[in-house]
Parts: structure tokens; sequence; C-alpha cells
């Protein structure tokens, strides 16, 4: 500490932070893509009562969800290099955005596959039996007509994880990563004033969930503009 | 960056895991546990006052306040918790400091242990969180159960304590759990300013042995072993408190 409180260096502080913004948004945005693609092939077992592969899918669900993701970013970082070994690949050398992304990625696509499931769960099984009737397969059925109709139920709750998540990746500064707040810390200690630097970093999340939440809000609306309620049929 | 430059040479060396290891540090983090819930539970606690006070104030828009309530709600759930553990960190002890100074109450911010800035950071944290997940147990509950106590003649806070709060605990009751499992798992964040919780304990055991891949795998088990007890409790607690609410004819 031992400086003494200068407001105008948030101002100061504020350009040289927004400036690690996209690695920020980068880790977030392939977290979440790879994320969501797994999410689909955890949930698919235990959507279908696939026998073995379900039971695995829902310890993997159960474990994520019951550890903190600092705790899974340390073993990512410390275990997938001697895991992957196994196959004879040395990833220890690899940057440091691997492991986060990694990291990440396994940790909301354990979140989604939740999401997923809760939302073809609540889609009518009518509609299923339906585009049986109609002469669609299993996987056209699920494709075409299951799936989009979950999209819109889960949209709601994925967005909410989304801003979840941007918040967590502020902590792929522990394993060494320069983003927005591996950035700050550089600030602090080039500078030593940490107040000032942790309270612009704040505003900067505060301001891009902010923006986010207006977005999805739109989005959300524009998903379901061919929902029918009680009131318009 | 001397001890990141060692964790990363011990990365690329050791490529076993040392089963027996993971037990034996097991226990040894296991040791920290009170502390973890020390800092889990009591942010809870206090959290939960905050949020009722400033769930009541937004819902019943006091003037001015209801702005403030809104923006410390939509703030803190809008930034990393672990921002919130620093920004508190720093700030605290220079307000603590300048306020001793002007009214000679002549406390060293030196002497007050870290573990207070800690919960007072997560206090204010679990109180956002708090506030959403009471209001929505507030707005779940029927106006005519108000109403009905009203008309008995009960006052605000009676009708509040003894007829709306017992109602909107069992519709809050899974999101408290949710809450509870959150902030068990935010309460590593302690561990940034230093704190012996679990996971600080962790890093000492793995930096005392050098071997980080065994000490984080037990110390994940322990959360995760709690996490399910955290679940099963609720599972359990929701069926006694929801136990008059229930449909059927049965």
């Amino acid at each position: 500490m031992g400086k003494v409180f200068d407001a105008a260096l948030i101002v100061e502080f504020l350009p040289k932070l927004l400036a690690y913004l996209p690695v920020t948004m980068f880790i977030l945005a392939a977290s979440l893509f790879f994320g969501g693609w797994l999410a689909l092939l955890i949930a698919l077992p235990r959507l279908y009562h696939v026998p073995i592969l379900s039971q695995l899918a829902a310890v993997y669900v159960s474990f994520i969800r019951g550890t903190p993701v600092l705790i899974q970013l340390f073993l990512v970082f410390y275990g997938l290099p001697a895991f992957l070994q196994l196959f004879h690949l040395d990833v220890s050398r690899a940057h440091p955005l691997f492991f986060v992304i990694a990291t990440y990625s396994l940790s909301s696509a354990a979140f989604f596959s939740e999401t997923i499931r809760a939302a073809v769960g609540s889609v009518d099984r009518g509609q299923l039996e339906a585009a049986y009737a109609a002469g669609l397969t299993g996987r056209q059925a699920f494709v075409r007509i299951v799936l989009p109709q979950a999209a819109v139920i889960a949209f709601p709750n994925a967005a909410n994880s989304v801003i979840g998540f941007l918040k967590d990746t502020s902590l792929a500064f522990s394993v060494g990563v320069m983003d927005m707040m591996g950035r700050g810390q550089t600030l602090v200690s080039a500078t030593a004033h940490a107040l000032e630097v942790y309270i612009g970093l704040a505003i900067i999340y505060y301001l891009v969930v902010i923006v986010l939440e207006k977005g999805f809000a739109l989005a959300e609306k524009r998903l379901q503009r061919h929902e029918r309620t009680w009131a318009s049929a | 960056m001397g001890e990141r430059l060692s964790r990363l040479a011990e990365r690329t060396e050791r490529m076993t895991i040392d089963i027996s290891f993971i037990v034996t540090c097991f226990f040894e983090i296991l040791a920290a546990l009170p502390l973890t819930m020390v800092i889990t539970v009591i942010p809870l606690i206090i959290g939960f006052w905050i949020g009722a006070v400033t769930a009541l104030i937004r819902l019943y828009k006091v003037r001015i306040l209801h702005r403030l309530a809104d923006f410390y709600v939509s703030f803190l759930r809008g930034t990393p918790v672990v921002l919130h553990v620093l920004i508190i960190y720093f700030a605290l002890p220079l307000l603590i400091a300048r306020l001793s100074e002007r009214f000679g109450w002549g406390i060293d911010t030196a002497s007050i242990p870290i573990l207070v800035f800690v919960l007072a950071a997560f206090s204010l944290t679990a109180g956002a969180y708090m506030s959403e997940i009471i209001r929505s147990g507030i707005l779940s509950v029927n106006q005519g159960q108000l109403e009905a106590a009203y008309a008995v003649g009960m006052s605000t806070p009676q009708a509040l304590w003894r007829i709306v709060l017992p109602q909107a605990i069992g519709v809050i009751l899974p999101n408290l759990c949710n809450l509870f499992i959150g902030f068990l798992h935010t309460s590593t964040f302690a561990f940034t300013v230093s704190q012996m919780e679990l996971l600080g304990k962790a890093n000492v055991v793995a930096s005392v042995n050098l071997k980080f891949l065994e000490a984080f795998i037990a110390a994940a088990l322990i959360y995760w072993a709690m996490t399910i007890i955290a679940e099963r409790i609720t599972a359990f607690l929701e069926k006694r408190i929801t136990a008059y609410n229930r449909g059927g004819i049965a």
C-alpha cells in the first residue's frame, strides 16, 4: 500500500486495462465454443440413458459443480500435462492460455450440459412423437424439432452462466495469463496503487456485464418471437 | 516469479501420481476445513441480514435508498468476487485509518487480522446475492397472505416475520443451498490474500512436498464431499419445510 489513494489514477489506468479486454473476451469466447460442444457430448448419453456413459457423465458433472473453479484451474495446470503424457503429448511448455481455456471449457461444459438436459426435458414429449409420426429419424427429430425449442428454453440460464464465466475468467491470472486482471497485477507491482487498479478493473467488468445483459435480453426477445402466449393466441 | 519457475520445473519433470500422498495430504488439508467453514458461513449469515434489509428497501421503493440498494446489488453481482476481496483488503484499512485519525479512536489497522477484511468483503458480496434471493422469495408469497395478516391486526414487521418469511424460506431454500455451495467455492479467493483455508493449506502442502497435483486433488475431493453433503441436507430440509405445502390428495 503505502501511497495515498488518488482517484485520478483510476481514469489513467482504465485505457491500460482496457487494452487487455480482448484477451479476456477471447478466453471467454474460446471456452464457450469448446464448452458448448462438450456439453452436448455430455448431455446426450444422459438424455438417451446410455449405460456406463451416462453414469460417467453424471460423476463428471457432479465433480465440476462440486469443486471451486480455482481448484479446477490448478488441477488442469498441473494435471493435464501428466495426463497427456500418457498419450506421449508434451504440453507442459504450452502457453498458460491453453490451460485456462481448457479449464473453462471443461467447467462450462458441465454447467451447460445440465442446462441442456433441463431444457430438452421440458420440451413437450408430443413434439418428438409428432416428429416420428411425420417420418423423421431419431437424429432428425432431435436436431430439427427438439433442439431448437430447447435452445429457447435454455437461453436465459445459459446467458446467466456466460456472465458468471466472464467473472470467473478473472482467475486466469493465477496461472500467469496476461488478461485484464493479469495486466492489473503488473500495474499494481509497477505503481503500488493497488486500490485504484482494482477499482478500475471492477468498473470495466461491471460495464461489460451490463452490455452482455442488455445484449442477452435483446437476443432473448428475438428468440422468443415465434412463441405464442395465451394473451395473443 | 521464482516460485512460478520452480512450479513449472516440477510440472515438466514428474509425470506420475502418488496416490498414497493424496491420502496423506487429504488429512493435512482437512485441518483447514474449520477456517473455510468460517469464511463460508459467517458472510452468509451477515449477508442474509444485509440482503433482507436491501430487499425490503427495494420492494417498498424507499426514496433515494432504493436506488442505492439497486446499484449495490447490481454492482456486486456484476463484478468478480476476487476483486471484492482485493478492493476491501486495500480500501478498508485506509478507511479505518482515516476515520480513526479524525475521531481519535487510536486503532492500528496493522493489528486487525486479515480475516476480518475477508469476512467483510464476502459479507458484502453475500448481501447482494441474498438480496435477489430474498426478493424473489417474498414476491413468491401470495399477496393475500400479507393482507390476511393485516386483517387479523398484525403490524408489518410481524406479518413479514411470522407469515411471509416462513413461507418464503421454503421457496428460496434451493437457492440458499446453491448460494452456500457457491460461497464454499468462493471462499477459495481468500487464498489470494494469504488465508490458510483449504486452498491456502493445499498450496502450502504442495509447495513443501513439491507435489502440486496430489495436493489439489485432495483439496478438490474435500470440496466435492462438502458440496454433496450440502445437497443432501438441503433435499432433506426441503422435504420438511415444504411438508405443509404438498399438493395432491394423500
